[in-house]
């Protein structure tokens, strides 16, 4: 009796999550696969049963091996600013300085923004002509590279304009971490003769450890489903170069209508993910030390 | 948050947190992709003094109507609806900006499959034709009848567009060809006569003139591209033809390879590369208005919302030619969902033979630079009086005779704008052959060309 009212309250909490999982997670997902082995244009009554036709058509392109080697780059570079420029500056507002909480503030500020919104004020500080950055280049006697119009810069631009959005994140949660380390530690250390160097590496680095791995396997999942920063600034150009394979499947879905080559990139980058996040969980986690 | 310290259960639940939040984040709604002309306001649309006409109270019928206009535009269209919808008692409109003309299509192509459509849609040139092939879109000539719209007096260029076998399925309403601007003050400033080349040679010769370069950075273009996704395959179609050539022949046979149309992406590659007197640009508009280039090329569609904005006079000309004259049509036009009942469909054909009548029709011309689609709009007072007042509209409507529709490739084959427009993207940007990407482009149009046919033997025989 009692076992079955346990059953029923169970069901009854985990009940709507599950349904709304289901819904909006599970089904979209068999559903996509189901898609990618089908030619169909979302208009069509029919949808024809092609095998693996579509990914024969995606691995065959050359761009999208082109597109794979841009998200990589924008992954690796992302992720790995934010989180060295993040502790840098998270060490540095943990500092007993004057105005550090409104310069926190002011590093948080652009998380809460519209992604779209930053692109369009970025696309104006990055114009070769009368850009901000052209301007303060100038000053120094340097002209301004054509940020979103060569190939070879549109890609950094748009991982610079991605890491000062995420920083204020990162940082947050670095200080949150670094506060979370026991005082002791670092009076223990000192009393041990550590210098400040020693004391950042043996005590404060492990310290940060779990929050480092968090911010790492967060980020990572979230660079890859980045796309508003791109669609605004670069709408994926100029040509390819700052096409992702997010933006990819935005293109070949909503803009070529092509269903099946689109639910391949969305397989695609459903096994990247699932894959870099194990790896993360069994390597990576085991140099993490939780307290 | 003074005290963070994780325990492995913690820090899992932490990051399921965290991913549910990035994707929210992934599924939030894509932005608005900043619309063609300007988003300044304009000058107030006619004012609608009329008082409404009390007629028999019956049942009142509420259509909702989906259309791509923001800014100046999107003001000039709710003029419109609240005008129609103050002249009648009987339907109601309910004008729905639904983002850029891609959108509008995404989110009827979506709104297909949940069943949520509207009573009538604006789609532009690249669009009715796919919405057409499936289905999705209503035989009007009936309704037209119906509604008392006689198609006589519409500017046959445009409304042939949008007839099928006899049949019409789309109705010219915000329909432009692309235009000659030019700055004149920087005109001036070089010594040029104040009007537009006669041919791409003379122009050649002036841009030299039109250059402001600081170093190796030109700081002022004479002449302006928009990239891929701003159409530059809709201002290249003239500059095919100009050429001699043409994207593909009326039966979906690609003719990319042609070599007058690769002597056509030779040129607008030279021009930014050899000759380096032009750019392209994210935002051609932007990019004029700022006097970052003298010129470009641009929708007819730009004259309001350009003259309002720029500080300077704009000056406006036929497009160049080269071995021969080359302009086509653009923008867009209204159409009516199949699957909505007869009396919404009606209702929608009484706002159309509304919105396009000779009166309207001027004054949405008027108000935004779009061509008036009737015939007997160009003789009407207020029309007359517009075009002594403002030249280059007048040379925007003489230019419409000259103008053709475009090439199946770009309008009929679903993509087929932005297939060409990446591919001069390649061209113009990377520097790759134009040979070589042409081949390219021809074998993906004609992959995309292939369902389009099928489907089009099937409806059309």
């Amino acid at each position: 009796m009692r076992e079955r009212r346990e059953w029923l309250l169970f069901a009854l909490l985990i009940g709507p999550n599950l349904f709304l999982f289901g819904v909006f997670t599970y089904w979209p997902l068999l559903y996509n696969f189901y898609l990618s082995f089908v030619s169909w244009n979302f208009l069509r009554p029919r949808k024809r049963f092609v095998w693996f036709e579509n990914y024969v058509d995606v691995f065959s392109q050359a761009q999208f091996w082109t597109i794979v080697w841009n998200t990589v780059i924008f992954a690796l570079f992302s992720v790995g600013l934010t989180l060295l420029i993040g502790l840098a500056l998270a060490l540095l507002l943990n500092q007993p300085l004057r105005y550090r909480n409104g310069a926190r503030a002011v590093l948080f500020s652009p998380v809460i923004m519209s992604g779209a919104v930053v692109a369009v004020v970025w696309s104006y500080i990055f114009d070769p002509r009368y850009g901000l950055i052209d301007q303060l280049l100038g000053l120094i006697g340097l002209n301004s590279p054509n940020w979103l119009g060569d190939p070879a810069w549109a890609m950094p631009a748009v991982i610079m304009v991605y890491v000062w959005k995420n920083l204020g994140y990162a940082v947050v949660i670095y200080l949150a971490g670094l506060q979370g380390i026991p005082r002791e530690l670092y009076d223990a250390a000192r009393v041990d003769g550590a210098g400040p160097w020693d004391r950042f590496w043996h005590v404060t680095l492990p310290g940060l450890s779990p929050v480092a791995f968090f911010l790492s396997v967060t980020s990572i999942l979230a660079t890859f489903q980045a796309f508003d920063i791109i669609k605004v600034l670069t709408n994926g150009g100029p040509v390819i170069a700052t096409t992702t394979l997010i933006f990819h499947l935005y293109d070949l879905g909503f803009v070529s209508y092509n269903a099946g080559e689109a639910g391949v990139i969305a397989i695609v980058l459903f096994a990247i993910m699932l894959i870099l996040t194990i790896i993360q969980l069994r390597y990576l986690e085991q140099r993490v030390a939780y307290s | 948050m003074d005290q963070l310290k994780l325990t492995r259960r913690q820090m899992l639940r932490m990051m399921l947190a965290g991913g549910s939040v990035a994707a929210l984040a992934a599924c939030g709604t894509s932005p608005a992709a900043p619309t063609a002309p300007t988003d300044a306001p304009a000058a107030p649309a006619a004012a609608t003094g009329a008082p409404a006409q009390v007629s028999q109270t019956g049942s009142t019928v509420t259509i909702t109507y989906w259309g791509s206009f923001s800014g100046n535009l999107g003001e000039a269209e709710q003029a419109m609806v609240q005008r129609f919808n103050e002249s009648q008692s009987d339907i109601v409109v309910d004008y729905q900006f639904q983002g850029s003309y891609e959108e509008t299509a995404q989110k009827y192509t979506a709104g297909l499959q949940a069943n949520t459509i509207p009573d009538l849609i604006l789609l532009s040139d690249v669009w009715w034709f796919g919405f057409y092939v499936a289905g999705a879109i209503s035989e009007l000539d009936g309704l037209a009848q119906q509604a008392g719209l006689d198609f006589s007096d519409y500017e046959p260029v445009l409304l042939n567009e949008g007839n099928r076998q006899g049949k019409q399925f789309w109705i010219p309403f915000a329909r432009s060809t692309p235009l000659f601007y030019y700055n004149k003050d920087l005109w001036a400033e070089a010594g040029l006569p104040d009007r537009a080349p006669e041919t791409w040679a003379e122009f050649g010769e002036w841009a030299p003139q039109l250059l402001q370069r600081e170093g190796n950075t030109l700081r002022r273009s004479a002449f302006v591209h928009p990239d891929g996704a701003s159409y530059i395959a809709w201002l290249f179609q003239g500059v095919t033809w100009q050429h001699g050539g043409k994207y593909s022949n009326d039966d979906f046979t690609m003719t990319m390879t042609d070599p007058n149309t690769i002597r056509a992406a030779q040129f607008y590659q030279d021009t930014v590369r050899d000759l380096g007197w032009a750019t392209l640009g994210q935002d051609i508009n932007r990019d004029f208005l700022g006097g970052a280039a003298a010129a470009m090329m641009a929708s007819t569609g730009s004259l309001a919302g350009l003259t309002t904005n720029a500080t300077f006079p704009v000056g406006v000309g036929f497009l160049p030619k080269e071995a021969n004259f080359g302009c086509c049509t653009g923008g867009a036009g209204l159409a009516i969902p199949s699957g909505i009942p007869d009396e919404k469909k009606l209702a929608a054909m009484t706002y159309i033979a509304f919105a396009t009548n000779t009166e309207q029709a001027g004054a949405w011309a008027r108000d935004t630079g779009y061509m008036p689609v009737r015939i007997s709009t160009k003789q009407t007072p207020d029309m007359v009086a517009f075009f002594e007042e403002n030249p280059n509209f007048k040379t925007a409507v003489d230019q419409l005779p000259l103008t053709r529709a475009q090439d199946a490739a770009r309008v009929f084959v679903r993509n087929g704008d932005q297939i060409i427009g990446k591919g001069l993207e390649r061209i113009i940007v990377n520097g790759e052959g134009p040979a070589t990407v042409f081949a390219d482009i021809d074998a993906e149009l004609t992959r995309a060309a292939e369902p389009i046919l099928e489907d089009l033997r099937e409806v059309e025989g």
